[in-house]
This record gives structure tokens, C-alpha cells and sequence, in this order.
């Protein structure tokens, strides 16, 4: 093979260089397209994640509340199961009357129709001494179970000095009929 | 050129002689005294006093680079050669120069601070002509020591050399330095100096020296070589003295005064070395103490790449940053917003559970309160019959009082408990045996938010507790 003259030396020199300026050019284009869509996706999932944070921020304090009121009430409303709330409940209140000293008269239930947030309404009867219900009274917040005292009715036990009648109408709240509500 | 001047130090320019350094540095001038050992090194002493000296005079600066200190050495203890090297490779110069030194001289080269300059015009075919000066390497690193002490970067070079700067003369010339006590004679051949040497004058005050040694000084200059110029400079120099002189070198000479009236010093070193004194120039000859290093630093040319290296790197790194930031965070990011994503269905269970407690509490009417607010506001020795609260508020209450006065302070202070809205007696009976009034009344509790708030208001030894009913309600209930 002949040696390359000057010129030809040249122009394989010039031809090189060319080349070279136009992939570094091509590919350039092709890095920074690269990384640019790299950045563009990584500023879309800072913005998603921002938006996130602020969503989730109001629900420390909202964590913070649903746990005292559980701890008032003794109740895990995640916990609570529709098929047996109203019979663990029925057995919750005649076990805490009970307990008080109450004699329990007839309950009667009697379960709630349409979308309404009661589950059952429970009806009971009993008789004991003032201490006693007001006992039972207070410890109706605290079985274990949502339990409303819808309604009460004292009355005098002429024939037991000492002694009152209760009458009371409970209802047993509906977990599952509480709507999801639409986030702050 | 105002931006270099800036970021660089100004240059000072500095001549060393055997009793005295002055400095110059733009406007300002300092001269010092030094003293020297028997072998004709400075001081310990010296050396700490002319440190603080000229740090006052330099005012180094720690965020500029070193001052370049351009230095004028006396011929003082300095030898000079012209050597002519053997034509070779170009990379073994250095040591072809090395053992051409090593024959000339006394002393080995590692034992001296040496320099060259070549002589290109007078070489001949296939070899290099070239000046070397040397002087005893401790002498030039004592002040090396002092300058890189004070925050200066030293050059250095001849006095003699420096003060030819000050003409244009490229034939045979002599250079006489006037100093106290000692004068300084260079002699030049086509302008290069072939020999230095020291004439004692044995007097300190030389502006006006008895004839007696002006006559043995021009005999000096006379058999030296054929110059017929001779050169002036020093301090202080009478104008009769260099007329005397001319008058013993004879016809034919002249002698020359320099003029250094620049500087207040008065060195004509100093102010050669000022004429070459341009950024990037270097005087021809510089001696050095290591070989390998003493290339004076300069701000533009090493300095200013560097930063100029690194302020690129960052303007790099800080546009190459996001996009770093973007392929190394991203994996992790995505992770977490997953996370949360997946976790976001318990914050539904939040808000209904938080939804359901809260009207779980606000169906929760304070009965308990109320009943303590009429064990409260019963007088002594009612008899209750029957009494009815609901949750739509409504209150029901049939009793007996032992007389009308009582009905109405019950049903006052009902009324001023603030739990009701109405308070209505809706029958007021004498009973049979007119001992007591029977009484069937009904009232309206306020609305629950309104109740649930003042039931918290109340103390808490009123309220019943668990198992331990408020007693004057348990007492009144059962009468």
C-alpha cells in the first residue's frame, strides 16, 4: 500500500474530525434526551410524592384523637363484626347489670330496618338500688360495644323501699353503615 | 491587566549586599541592615529581625498567592564560567551541565546554587555555549528561608547583571559598584560578564577616596581586558570621583555614572531589575538552590488555570447535579411513594373509624349530668314517682313536694342550671291528705352540643362515677 500523500492526509484528517463532531453531536442529542426525560419523570414523582405528604399530614393529628375516643369508649370499631355486634353487645350490657347488683327484667331486640346508622334496639327492664343504676348507667359507655342510651325511665319501687325500677331503650350502632368520607 | 493586579501581588524587587537588603515595592522602599558570621552567613539573629521586618513591609495577604521577590546578590563569594557543552540528546543536558559544573568548580553542584544562561551567539557548530554562576548553595537558602518566611516567592539573580539592564552597551564593558568598605568589579566581554571580583577600599566613606587607591583601582580596571567604558553605580558617588577616575584610566576611557534616581534606595540593581520587571519575564540568569523547583509562581499563568480548572468542574457538577440527582433518588423515591399508595387505603379506615366514634359521642346524651342536677336542685324530703329522659331531649317528672314554695324553687333552679330550654309545670295537684303537692312536670333539654358542653363544665365531684352514685340524689330517690 502505497503512503498517503499530505493532502490525502488531510482530508482523512478533516473527514475524521467531521465524523467525530457529528456523533458527538447525534449522541449528545440522544444523552441529553435520555436524561432529560429521566429528570422530567423524577420531578413528577417529587411533585406526586409532595402531594402525597400533604395528604397524609393532617392524619397524625386525626390518628391522635381516633385513639382516645377508642380508649374512652373501649371500642376498635375495625374490630366489631355485624353478624355478632348485637348478641356480644345484649351479652355485654346484661353482664355488666349484673355485675352492678341490677335485676334484670325482659329485654327485648329488635333489629332497625333501612340505612339508618342503628344496627338493633335493645329494651330492658330491671329493678335495684339507686347505686346500682346509676353504675350500670355508667358503665354503659365503656363495654366494649357503640351503645346508645336512647332512652331511660325511673320509677318508684313502692313495694321494695329503697329500690327503683329502670326501663331503658338502647341502640347498637352500625359500623359498616359509616359512608367513606371524602378526604381532606 | 487591572484583574491580574488584583488577584497577584505586586512584585518586590530586592537587592542583597554584603551589609545591607533594600527592598522596593511599588511606592514603598525599606533598607536593612544585616549582620553576618565570620563565614559571611546571616545571623540567627539577623534572620528573625529582617523576618519581622519585612512582614511589616510586605503585608502579606493569605488569600493571594506569594509575592514574587526578584533578588539582586552581590558578586560577593559568586563564581562565573563560560562552559561549552558537548553537542548530545536534549534530554541529557542537565546532566552533561551537571558534570561540566562539577569540573569547573570547587565545590560539587549539590553543594552550590547555581544557574545558567546560554550564549547561543557565541556558539560554535555542535556545541552550546552557556554563562553559569554559582554561589555556596547555604548562602542563597538562608535568604530563601527568610523570603518564603515572609509569604514571597524568590527569584534569584546578579546584581550585575540587574544593573546592565539600565543601558543598551553589547561591547566590552566594565561594572564598577561602589559599596562601604568594599567595591564590587564585573567585567564584561560583548556584554557578557566573564569576571566578578571584590576591591577592598579599606575605608568606609568611598564618595571620596584618596588618589592613592583611585590610581590602584583604575590599574585593576586597566589590566583586566580591553574595555575602554566603565560603568558607575553606588552609593554615594561624588561627581569628582568618577572625573578622577577618568583622569587615571588615561585617554581613551570613559567612565559613566548610572542613574537610579528612581528609587530612594539609590540601587541601580533594583532599579535594572525593575526595567525587566513585566509579568512572565524572567531575569537571563537565576540561581537555584534546587534545580527541579524555584519556577516563580505566577497567578495568571499556574494559579488562574487551576481555578479556572476548578470553577469549570463546578459549573459542570452543578448542571450535571439535578440529572444525578434524578437516575440515583429516583428507585428510592418510587419505593416510598408505593408505599404510601398502598397505605393510603388505611387512611379511608381513619377517616370512617374517626367518623363513627364521633357520632357515637355525639349520640351519647349526658344523663348522668342531668340527674345530678336534680339531686342538686330537689329540696329535702321529695317523693319522686317516676322520671323519663329521652334522647330528643325530652324530660318527664312526676313527684310530690310538701308545698307550692318548693315546686317553684325547684323549678328555678332547674331553669338556672342553663341545661334546659323550658321548664313547664304542667299540673300542680294537693294530694288527698293535703300534706303534699303532687306535681307533673316537663321540660326540654337545650340541644346536645350545648348539653354535652356544659356537662363538661360541671365539677367532677357532682357526677356520678362508676359505682359510686352522687349522694344526694340516691338519698333523695328513695324518699
Amino acid at each position: 500500500m502505497r503512503p498517503l500523500i499530505d493532502r490525502e492526509k488531510r482530508t482523512v484528517r478533516l473527514a475524521g474530525i467531521g465524523i467525530a463532531i457529528y456523533l458527538a453531536l447525534f449522541g449528545g442529542l440522544q444523552v441529553w434526551k435520555f436524561f432529560d426525560k429521566k429528570r422530567a419523570d423524577y420531578r413528577q414523582l417529587v411533585l406526586e410524592a409532595k402531594n402525597l405528604r400533604e395528604r397524609i399530614q393532617p392524619y397524625q393529628d386525626k390518628v391522635l384523637v381516633v385513639k382516645k375516643m377508642m380508649d374512652d369508649f373501649h371500642v376498635d370499631p375495625a374490630r366489631l363484626k355485624k353478624e355478632t355486634v348485637v348478641s356480644d353487645a345484649s351479652a355485654a350490657i346484661q353482664k355488666a347489670a349484673k355485675s352492678g347488683g341490677l335485676q334484670l327484667g325482659p329485654i327485648r331486640e329488635s333489629q332497625s330496618h333501612g340505612a339508618g346508622k342503628s344496627l338493633a334496639t335493645v329494651q330492658l327492664e330491671g329493678a335495684g338500688q339507686v347505686s346500682a343504676v346509676l353504675t350500670f348507667l355508667a358503665r354503659l359507655n365503656s363495654i366494649g360495644f357503640p351503645v346508645v342510651l336512647d332512652a331511660v325511665q325511673f320509677t318508684a319501687d313502692n313495694s321494695r323501699p329503697g329500690q327503683i325500677k329502670i326501663n331503658l331503650t338502647l341502640i347498637i350502632l352500625d359500623f359498616d353503615s359509616t359512608k367513606e368520607v371524602p378526604h381532606a | 491587566m487591572k484583574k491580574k493586579s488584583f488577584l497577584n501581588p505586586p512584585p518586590v524587587f530586592i537587592e542583597i549586599g554584603p551589609d545591607s537588603l533594600k527592598a522596593v515595592r511599588e511606592n514603598d522602599e525599606v533598607e536593612l541592615s544585616l549582620t553576618r558570621a565570620a563565614d559571611g552567613r546571616l545571623t540567627a539573629s539577623c534572620k528573625e529581625k529582617i523576618i519581622a521586618e519585612l512582614k511589616v513591609f510586605l503585608k502579606a495577604k493569605s488569600w493571594q498567592p506569594r509575592a514574587r521577590a526578584v533578588c539582586a546578590l552581590g558578586a560577593r563569594g559568586v563564581s562565573m564560567r563560560r562552559l561549552s557543552l558537548p553537542a548530545g540528546r536534549k534530554e541529557e543536558f542537565h546532566q552533561r551541565l551537571l558534570l561540566q559544573i562539577e569540573a569547573e568548580f570547587p565545590l560539587a553542584p549539590d553543594e552550590l546554587a547555581w544557574g545558567c544562561q546560554p550564549l547561543s551567539a557565541n556558539g560554535s557548530v555542535g556545541k552550546q555555549e552557556l554563562l553559569v554562576a554559582a554561589v555556596k548553595k547555604e548562602v542563597v537558602a538562608d535568604y530563601l528561608e527568610i523570603f518564603r518566611a515572609v509569604g514571597a516567592e524568590p527569584v534569584f539573580t546578579l546584581a550585575a547583571l540587574a544593573r546592565k539592564n539600565l543601558f543598551a552597551a553589547t561591547d566590552s564593558f566594565v561594572m564598577l559598584h561602589i559599596g562601604n568598605g568594599q567595591s564590587e568589579l564585573t567585567f564584561f566581554e560583548r556584554g557578557i560578564p566573564v569576571n566578578s571580583r571584590i576591591v577592598f577600599s579599606g575605608g568606609e566613606n568611598n564618595s571620596n577616596p584618596p588618589d592613592a587607591a583611585v590610581g590602584a583601582l583604575a590599574q585593576t580596571i586597566k589590566g583586566s581586558l580591553a574595555a575602554t567604558t566603565v560603568f558607575i553605580s553606588g552609593s554615594p558617588i561624588s561627581e569628582n570621583f568618577v572625573t578622577r577616575l577618568a583622569n587615571f584610566l588615561g585617554n581613551g576611557w570613559r567612565c559613566e555614572r548610572l542613574s537610579s534616581a528612581d528609587n530612594v534606595v539609590n540601587s541601580a540593581a533594583i532599579a535594572g531589575l525593575q526595567k525587566i520587571s513585566a509579568p512572565g519575564t524572567e531575569p537571563a540568569l537565576i540561581l537555584r538552590v534546587r534545580q527541579i523547583t524555584g519556577t516563580p509562581t505566577s497567578f495568571v499563568s499556574a494559579d488562574l488555570k487551576k481555578w479556572a480548572v476548578l470553577a469549570g468542574a463546578l459549573i459542570l457538577a452543578w448542571g450535571l447535579l439535578p440529572f444525578a440527582e434524578a437516575l440515583l433518588l429516583k428507585p428510592h423515591l418510587a419505593k416510598k411513594v408505593a408505599a404510601f399508595k398502598a397505605d393510603a387505603v388505611r387512611l379511608t379506615m381513619i377517616d370512617r373509624e374517626l367518623d363513627f366514634l364521633r357520632t357515637l359521642k355525639q349520640s351519647q346524651p349526658p344523663y348522668l349530668e342531668l340527674l345530678t342536677i336534680f339531686s342538686k336542685a330537689v329540696p329535702p324530703g321529695t317523693h319522686f314517682e317516676a322520671l323519663s329522659l329521652n334522647s330528643h331531649g325530652e324530660v318527664s317528672l312526676r313527684c310530690a313536694f310538701r308545698d307550692g314554695q318548693q315546686v317553684a324553687d325547684f323549678r328555678s333552679k332547674l331553669i338556672e342550671s342553663g341545661f334546659f330550654a323550658n321548664v313547664t309545670v304542667e299540673e300542680q295537684t294537693p294530694t288527698p291528705d293535703r300534706q303534699r303537692v303532687s306535681v307533673r312536670l316537663t321540660a326540654q333539654e337545650k340541644p346536645l352540643a350545648q348539653l354535652q358542653a356544659l356537662a363538661a363544665g360541671l365539677p367532677p365531684d357532682d357526677l356520678p362515677k362508676d359505682g359510686e352514685p352522687s349522694a344526694p340524689i340516691a338519698r333523695k330517690e328513695t324518699k
